[in-house]
């Protein structure tokens, strides 16, 4: 089985690197994970060049200087943007990675071939699951090597053994919740009749919880859920929102992520409150472990004997 | 005047009967219709609890002897509500309009009925403009099925009255809307036609849409200075309103760089003119609708500008419906 597992996935990986339309996320996911470096040098900067002409000008009309914000921030903090990156174009590029996994050997006629060989009965689910992984292993691995040479470069922003731990979890934490939404594209890519059904149910569960469920249980809006820093303001102290996040906390994964971010990156405000039943952490664990279930069902569920989709 | 019995309007009829039947467009209706109401219910909420908290601090005020003058009383604009409403359709109405773009090629594409339509007496041109009708007139009643329901739930969750001006209003964002997601209905139309595979169509589309929508916005955001603090930074600094631009003037490129990206977006241009228009940005509460508008036009002509490159884009490239037959 182990020998089967192995090869479907080698095999899966192959084909997906020759996919162009994988090849472009991907690029464009690198892209913005230099850009999110960038913002966050540009802006942190621009804060202090701000301060040093606010201090100025305070002083000369013989006002108080209050402290620099600047200097009550963590250096990790510089990859902030990072978070909302990871929660847009990551995800979506694991969606269309999980996807395709599928869709090619659908589409390309070989589900009967497979079917017909003899293998165990997890070895196919298993092959595209371990693929699916080491392929978004390798992503967020490219982007922590970026966010790695940010920080040689930048001599100004130096991170102590902590921040080095803080962000090599903030990237599996990234992993993670990148991994869930390309098992949901896996599960959808083997369970839809439609291609473009397929592609269409986890995009779905992305804009839901991206852009509905943090509006529920925080009153974000969505446009302040694409600012690190925005998105973190405590909700209205209505019990409306206390009972929301109650409820829909162990569902919203874009909440987990965000709030595990700020924390690993070290720009969660003081006092943030999380009413929710479950941890970030579990939440995020717990949709893993749901996914990989869903993915794997889906696979095995998936009619080996025809493969391709209806239209 | 188009006639009942003009191949365009055939193919524009034949479009909004397939979506309605497979109950497509009714599907992603509902799930705009959900977004929206959530956000007009969660920003009633969070209004009601402003007041709230605004009447506890005045009765305590008042019953200490002291003058609630002290504190501001939460602002109430009606159309102010709408904010979520409006965010959410720049994001998933333009979804929304990809998808109907999409389904427009791909259902001929797919089902392989090219060749047949081919066989009748229809020119090209005929043909696109047909479908692209059939997308403007679903985009357009689903649009207007959003905001019919949106203006009715405002005013049953603010308990008052909109005026004819305020459904006015209303009414304009509507079609700025409609011109809006048409954009991207003819963004994702025109690749799945003129791209080989058709799923890299609706991948590109996506794409851009990150890009336009997502992140163009995100970035100018980011890089305003007073978003990167908590709670503001001139607000932590303590500086009044009329330091803060003195202070800012020495930053004036790094504000054109960070306006440019934010002007480059559609979605930017159509959140700030949906945002004059409804009263959201405080500068245009009260303003009468003719100067909002006439201050506006500049967003309006760019929304409209898209539209006319994107259509001219797709007649200026006659689409192959022989190659396209034979895939």
């Amino acid at each position: 089985m182990f020998r089967s597992t192995g090869l479907i996935a080698r095999h899966s990986m192959a084909l997906v690197f020759r996919e162009r339309t994988v090849s472009f996320l991907t690029v464009l996911f690198m892209a913005l994970v230099l850009v999110s470096a960038y913002l966050g040098w540009s802006a942190t900067t621009t804060v202090n060049a701000i301060y040093q002409s606010a201090a100025a000008f305070l002083t000369s009309t013989h006002q108080p200087i209050p402290p620099n914000p600047v200097l009550n921030t963590s250096p990790l903090s510089l990859l902030r943007n990072m978070s909302t990156y990871v929660s847009l174009i990551g995800s979506l590029a694991s969606i269309v990675i999980g996807f395709q996994l599928v869709a090619m050997d659908r589409k390309g006629g070989v589900v009967p071939l497979i079917g017909v060989r003899p293998m165990a009965g997890n070895a196919y689910a298993l092959g595209k699951v371990f693929a699916l992984v080491a392929l978004v292993l390798g992503l967020v691995g490219a982007a922590a090597c970026v966010s790695v040479m940010t920080f040689q470069i930048l001599p100004e922003f130096r991170l102590d053994g902590t921040g080095w731990r803080h962000l090599t979890l903030f990237f599996g934490t990234s992993a993670l919740y990148m991994g869930l939404f390309g098992l949901m594209g896996l599960a959808s890519g083997a369970y839809a009749k439609s291609e473009t059904v397929s592609l269409l149910i986890p995009v779905t569960l992305w804009l839901t919880v991206t852009f509905i469920f943090p509006q529920l249980t925080s009153n974000i809006h969505p446009t302040a859920a694409l600012n690190p820093v925005k998105a973190l303001v405590d909700p209205p102290h209505s019990s409306f929102f206390t009972y929301a996040e109650l409820v829909l906390g162990p569902v919203s994964l874009a909440d987990a992520y965000k709030v595990l971010s700020a924390r690993l990156l070290e720009f969660l405000p003081p006092g943030h409150v999380i009413r929710s039943v479950v941890s970030p952490a579990t939440t995020l664990v717990m949709a893993t472990v749901f996914s990989i279930g869903l993915a794997i069902v889906s696979l095995r569920k998936m009619d080996m004997t025809k493969g391709d989709y209806d239209a | 005047m188009l006639k009942r019995s003009s191949p365009i309007w055939i193919i524009a009829t034949k479009d909004v009967a397939d979506a309605m039947q497979d109950r497509f467009i009714i599907v992603v209706t509902a799930f705009l219709v959900a977004a929206a109401l959530t956000a007009l219910v969660t920003g009633a909420v969070a209004l009601a609890t402003d007041v709230m908290t605004y009447n506890d601090a005045r009765t305590t005020l008042l019953a200490l002897g002291k003058s609630a003058d002290a504190i501001a009383a939460p602002e109430f604009y009606p159309l102010r509500l709408l904010r979520g409403a409006v965010e959410q359709t720049e994001i998933i109405g333009a979804v929304i309009a990809i998808l109907v773009g999409y389904r427009a090629a791909a259902s001929e594409r797919g089902r392989k009925t090219l060749a047949l339509i081919m066989t009748r007496p229809i020119q090209n041109r005929q043909f696109m403009v047909g479908k692209a009708l059939g997308g403007l007139m679903l985009l357009a009643g689903g649009l207007a099925i959003v905001f019919v329901l949106t203006a009715i739930t405002l005013q049953v969750v603010s308990g008052v009255g909109l005026t004819l001006t305020d459904l006015g209003r209303i009414a304009i964002i509507w079609a700025s809307s409609v011109v809006y997601a048409y954009s991207f209905f003819l963004l994702s139309f025109m690749l799945a036609f003129w791209l080989k595979k058709l799923p890299t169509a609706l991948l590109l589309s996506f794409s851009i849409w990150l890009l336009v929508v997502l992140v163009a916005p995100q970035i100018g955001d980011t890089l305003d200075p007073d978003n990167q603090v908590a709670g503001g930074v001139f607000k932590q600094l303590h500086i009044l309103k009329t330091d803060q631009i003195r202070i800012m003037r020495g930053y004036a490129s790094f504000e054109t760089i960070r306006e440019g990206i934010e002007a480059a977006s559609l979605t930017k241009r159509f959140e700030r003119l949906s945002f004059a228009v409804l009263g959201i940005k405080d500068t245009y509460v009260g303003k009468p609708l003719a100067s909002v508008l006439k201050e506006k036009q500049g967003d309006a002509l760019w929304l409209v500008l898209v539209v006319f490159v994107l259509q001219a884009l797709l007649f200026s490239r006659p689409i192959d419906l022989n190659r396209l037959t034979q895939e």
